[in-house]
This record gives C-alpha cells, structure tokens and sequence, in this order.
C-alpha cells in the first residue's frame, strides 16, 4: 500500500511538472510583447480634446501598422479631464499607477493642469503637453524638471508672436495702418486678462476698450460696445469672447454698419460652421493650424489627409495636429534612443528636430522658466472665401492679407 | 415597539460599519483611489454643510462663493503669513465664517427664493472682487501655493480629508441632537409658530449659515491645500454648488447620512462611467440624476425610511 502510495505520488509529481514546465515554456514562446504605453488626458467633451485624442490615436494606428516601436505595440489610454482639475488629476494618478503608462500626453486648459502638476512632479514621467498658455501653469512646474516638454506657447510667447507678427505686416504693407486698437472683451477672466494683455503687449500704440456679456453667459447684446467703438473710429478692433459670440457680435456689427479696416476675432474655439456664413469674411483670427497650411506643408498635408480618412472629418481646431504631434514626437525619440527609458528619452528629445503638421520644424529649448519649450508662435489667419488661410508669418502664407475688412 | 426601536439602533451601526469601511478601502488601493476618495469626501463635506442650514428651509446657492472664499485664504495665508497647512485651514474657516455672520446678518432676514438668488449674487461678488484685486489675489492668474500639505504624498492627505470628514459628520450629528436642530426644524416647519414659540429665529439662523459657510470655507481650504492653487475660475466654480446640491438630493435631504451616501454613490459613479463610456459618460450621468430625483425625490435614505415604517407597521 505505502508502495503503491509513494509511486502515485511520484507520477503526480512528474505529471504537475510535466505540466507547469509545458505550460510555462509554452508562456513563455507565446507571450506577446509588452506594449509600450501612453496615456492621454483631454476633455474629451471639448472638440479641442476630442480632436487632439483622434489624432494621438492616428499615430498610434499608423505605428502599430508599422511593426510598432522598438517591436514592441504601442498602446493610447485616453481619459477625460472633464475640465476639472480634480479630474485631471486623477486621471495621472490612474494613468501611472493602474495603466501604469509610460508617457503622458494631453492637456487643454491651464486650470486643469494646475491641478494635475503636483501629481505630474510625483511620477517624473515623460510628459508632453498640448495645452495651458497661463505662465502660472509655467511656473508651478518650475526650473530643473527635465522630464517636463511644453508644445503649446505661454501666454508671453503668444503675445510676443501677435506684436511680431502685426509689425511685419504693417512693414511689409505699407497701406495697413495698426495705431489706434479698440479690444471688446467679454468681462470675465479671459476677456480682462486678454485686454490687459493687449494694453501692456501694444502700449506704444493707442488702446481703448470695453467689456460685453457673452453670449455664452447669458449676453449677446453687444451694440453698446460696437457703437463705442464704431466712434473711436479704430484702426483695429479686437473682440476676445467665446465661440457663442462669433456670429451675433458680426451680425450686430452689419446692424450699426461698423466696418473697422482690420476686424480681428479672438475667441479660443471657433463654431465649426462659421466659415459657411458670409460674414466670417475677412474676419481676421489667431491659431497655430488651419487646413490650408496644408498648401505649403508636406507634412501637414499628409497628417490631415490621414486624419480625414480615417474619420470623414477636417480637423478643425490646432489641438488635432498638436495631439498627434505630442505622441510622434515621443515615438520618434524612443526609435532615436532605442529605449524607452526616462533618461535616454529625455536626451533624445532634447537633441531632436521634429518637422510637426503644424508647419514649422521644432526643437525643445528653455523658455522663462522650463528647459524644454516646443512652440512659441501663434499665426494670423484670416477667413477669406471661407477657408482659414495664413497671412503671417510669411513663410506659412497661404494668402495676402484682404484690406481693408469690408462687407 | 421593542422591534421597533432595535431596528432603529440597528440601521445606524450597519450604516456606520458600512461607512468606516468604504473610508478605510481607499488606504490599502493605491493612490488613484485615494485621490478619487479626496475628491468624493471634499463634495460630501460641502453636501453636508448645505443640508444642514436646508434643516432650516433656507436654500443656499453660496456654496461655491464661500468655498473659493477659504481657497483664497488658505493659499494668501500660506504665502504671505507663512502658515502651516492646517492652521491655514482653520484661519479659512474663520475667514468665511467671519464674512458669513457679517453678511448674513444683512441677508438673513431674505426669506425663500430672494435668500436663494442672494447668496448665488454672494458668490459671484466674492468672484469678481478676487478676480480685480491683482495685487493681492494674483487676479485672473491665480496663485500658487509653495508648498503642498504632506508635499502632496497620498495616504497622509487622504487621513486628513477622513479626518476633517469624520469631524464634518460629528458636527451635523451634533447639530441634529441638539436643541438648534428643533429650533430650525421648526422654523422650517412654520416660522410664525416657531416665533411664538419664543425661538429666536435670527439667532439660530445666524448660527447655521455661519457654521454651514465656515465649513465650505475649510472645505475650499482643504482643495487649495491638496492641488496647490487658486484661480477665480476654478476656486469659485459653479460646480461646488451645483454637484453637493445633486449629491444631497440623491442621498436624500434633512439628514447627514443622505448627503454622505449621496456622494459616495455619485462620486464613484461618475468615474466608473468615465472609464467605460469616455464619450458621453456626462449625459448617461446627467439622465441618472434626473430619473433617481423623478423617482426617489426623498432620497435614498429617505426611501429607505419609509420602507423601513412600511415593514414595521406589516408586523
């Protein structure tokens, strides 16, 4: 009995270690490689965020088709900031220690990464961001966070860019005048902080202004504000509000027959139909991407012919191209690197000259306060024939200037 | 009878075990619970402090106002006094307590609907001066904190934000036994009558929106202290009225368990829905809302209360 007992115990054991050492071989010939992981936070509610998400998805699609990085599959986990900096900030918390990602992509708004910062510090990771201007963001971040890269430009690399770039177009235009300013701003943070921008970034120049209601708000009567302007008698106006702004405040211009020689509209986001209507033209705007960049750019133009294919639509704001810029740019350090750690990546990334879809080709250097800077100009665009076409800077231009802005 | 008042004892202790529990989790899952934990209790705490002066039929939109009000303080305190965290929070508190009875001395005697739309007005003056005084406030720009409670670590900040919960939850408790709990009750019920009753109705509503806005004002406190900055859009955002309010209305009003189970239910709702709907998960969430309040408008502790008498009263 004992013998029987001692020999069934032995081939129960050489049968479990036949098995585990089967099964563990076999684990180990079919395991599949580890994917290398971003992980992507936008409010996903915004089109800004839902269009930097497709795009970030684009490259990690055409990656994929291409054997992947390194060999290794390349994942996107996308998770919405809800425009809540608590939100985003617990979507770095879930990204680095349930998805455990190994770069972070994203970003929208200042208020939101203020808040994601302090978990952004925590994890080191490396982060390429496509959102925040406010120089506040810059400064929570602080000096010496190497593994910190900053694509889209800071509220002071914006404003530089607007005076640089209305200088060259009254020099190189001898017929646009740019002396006297009037900026209609909506009276909440954006519109004050706008116009108090403006009023120190133009103080050689003559600026007068006056707040509105967005319509966004509960407003929309802006025929006091035009009225006042329309008498200061403008070389160029101004209003910084919302998209729900854009239509009302052109209609209500026609209505008090005011016709600045330069109408500029400053809004973050544009309605997405407001190219169809006959008063968008003219109309002169800021933005780092159109589509008609596309005319001068190779690299554009193959992004945006991606884009459309794969989901039947333009893109429609600059955060498409910045998305997909934000996870090529890291893909294309990691191939330079071949590693995907911190260190090597980091170094690569400080060493790399990116053509972007955005047109220009960009390296990373400090700005006021970080070491590594992407952007630091906005374009001016203007709406003629219903398109977004380039005026400034030059090299990008799709088109001269139309003025002066008439009806 | 006797059934009756067990059952009573009983449901308070399974509600408490249930609460320390759905607490204590979040310290052994890592740091993305803990911070959704911080986020659910900052929410529970503002959900608490409106349901306590709602005891008195006093509908408060201030929430956000007084919520931005204590950020500010705690944040201005750390930088230019050089507080430490926690007497930064308690100086918010006094802070918008202080501006509370000052301010309500004036409004409290607005009643319904005038009350409710003056307190919205509060908030938004609270705004707009913060947003103007530059100088101070960092106007539209903010401010940065230089240094995070706990240099921002996890588990120390979540303790805290149990904590100041545990001591939130002791306070509404102590509100409902004690006498200013019968008073508002019944000013709630009949002013006239409570007048006649000789309760000074002034007086103990003074009390409640003091102590209810000292205790957003903490709350706002707490935010500055976790995340490290203020800017008048974010500290003042509509969403700290507007979320306690939904929270409350779910878990069911006029007690502070409703307000408690409200936010843990919405709180973690709405992040599982974050996660499997990315797109649209805040219409399937704003449609929840709407049916639990069609359905349920007493709330779920309210519907479990009147369960609770049906089955006595079948025995």
């Amino acid at each position: 009995m004992s013998k029987k007992l001692s020999a069934l115990t032995m081939m129960l054991i050489v049968l479990f270690s036949s098995v585990f050492f089967l099964t563990s071989c076999k684990g180990k010939e079919e395991k599949p490689a580890e994917p290398i992981k971003f992980g992507g936070i936008w409010p996903l509610g915004d089109i800004t965020g839902d269009q930097a998400a497709k795009a970030a998805q684009l490259v990690v699609d055409e990656l994929n088709a291409n054997g992947g990085l390194m060999g290794r599959p390349v994942e996107l986990i996308v998770i919405d900031s809800e425009l809540n900096p608590e939100k985003g900030a617990a979507a770095v918390e879930r990204l680095a220690t349930v998805e455990k990602v190994d770069f972070f992509v994203g970003g929208m708004s200042s208020g939101v990464h203020l808040g994601q910062i302090p978990a952004l510090k925590k994890y080191k990771k490396v982060t390429m961001w496509t959102g925040a201007a406010s120089s506040t963001a810059e400064t929570a971040v602080g000096e010496g966070q190497d593994w910190y890269f900053h694509l889209h430009p800071w509220d002071y690399n914006q404003g530089n860019s607007y005076v640089e770039g209305w200088d060259d177009i009254a020099a190189k235009f001898s017929n646009i005048s740019i002396d006297r300013w009037f900026l209609a701003y909506e009276e909440g943070p954006f519109g004050s902080a706008s116009f108090a921008a403006t009023q120190t970034l133009f103080s050689d120049m003559e600026i007068d202004g006056e707040a509105f209601q967005s319509a966004a708000l509960g407003g929309g009567d802006y025929t006091a504000v035009l009225q006042r302007a329309k008498d200061y008698n403008p070389d160029v106006f101004i209003w910084a509000g919302y998209a729900a702004d854009a239509l009302p405040i052109m209609e209500q211009a026609k209505a008090v027959n005011f016709t600045p020689p330069l109408f500029i509209g400053a809004p973050p986001g544009w309605p997405s139909d407001f190219g169809d209507s006959a008063l968008a033209e003219n109309v002169t705007l800021y933005g780092m991407w159109a589509p008609s960049i596309s005319k001068v750019s190779a690299v554009s133009k193959k992004f945006q012919d991606a884009y459309e294919a794969k989901y039947g639509e333009t893109p429609a704001t600059y955060f498409a191209p910045l998305g997909y810029t934000s996870i090529e740019i890291i893909a294309k350090a990691v191939e330079a690197a071949g590693s995907v750690e911190t260190e090597a990546v980091i170094k690569a990334l400080k060493a790399i000259q990116y053509e972007s879809p955005l047109g220009e080709t960009i390296s990373f250097s400090p700005s006021n306060v970080i070491s590594n800077q992407g952007f630091r100009n906005q374009k001016i665009l203007q709406w003629q024939n219903g398109n977004q076409e380039v005026i400034w800077p030059f090299e990008f231009a799709t088109a001269e200037p139309a003025y002066p802005f008439t009806r | 009878m006797n059934s009756t008042v067990q059952k009573n004892k009983t449901w308070p202790v399974i509600f408490g075990i249930l609460g320390v529990i759905v607490m204590i989790l979040p310290f052994f899952s890592g740091p993305y619970i803990q911070s959704i934990g911080r986020t659910v209790i900052t929410y529970m705490i503002l959900a608490i402090s409106w349901d306590m002066l709602i005891r008195s039929g006093q509908l408060s939109f201030g929430l956000a106002g007084f919520f931005g009000l204590g950020s500010y303080a705690a944040v201005l305190s750390a930088v230019n006094l050089h507080f430490n965290p926690f007497i930064s929070i308690v100086f918010a508190a006094l802070v918008a307590g202080l501006i509370a009875f000052l301010v309500g001395a004036v409004v409290l005697r607005l009643r319904g609907m005038y009350f409710a739309i003056t307190t919205l007005a509060l908030g938004e003056i609270f705004r707009i001066i913060i947003h103007n005084w530059t100088s101070l406030t960092g106007g539209p720009n903010g401010k940065l904190l230089p240094k995070l409670a706990f240099d921002g670590a996890s588990i120390p900040t979540y303790a805290m934000m149990v904590l100041f919960a545990l001591i939130i939850i002791a306070l509404s408790e102590y509100f409902k036994r004690s006498r200013i709990h019968y008073a508002l009750t019944a000013i709630r019920d009949n002013e006239i009558v409570a007048k006649s009753s000789g309760i000074n109705i002034y007086k103990y509503l003074l009390i409640a929106f003091t102590v209810t806005a000292a205790i957003q004002g903490a709350a706002g406190a707490g935010f500055a202290q976790l995340y490290g900055f203020v800017t008048p859009e974010s500290s003042f955002n509509a969403n700290y009225t507007l979320i306690p309010l939904a929270m409350t209305l779910l878990g069911g009003m006029y007690s502070t368990w409703g307000p408690v189970i409200g936010a843990v239910l919405l709180g973690v709702l709405g992040e599982f829905l974050k996660l499997y709907i990315p797109y649209g998960h805040l219409v399937v969430y704003g449609i929840i809302i709407i049916l639990v309040l069609l359905f349920m408008p007493w709330g779920i502790v309210g519907m479990a209360g009147r369960l609770l008498k049906k089955g006595e009263s079948h025995e």
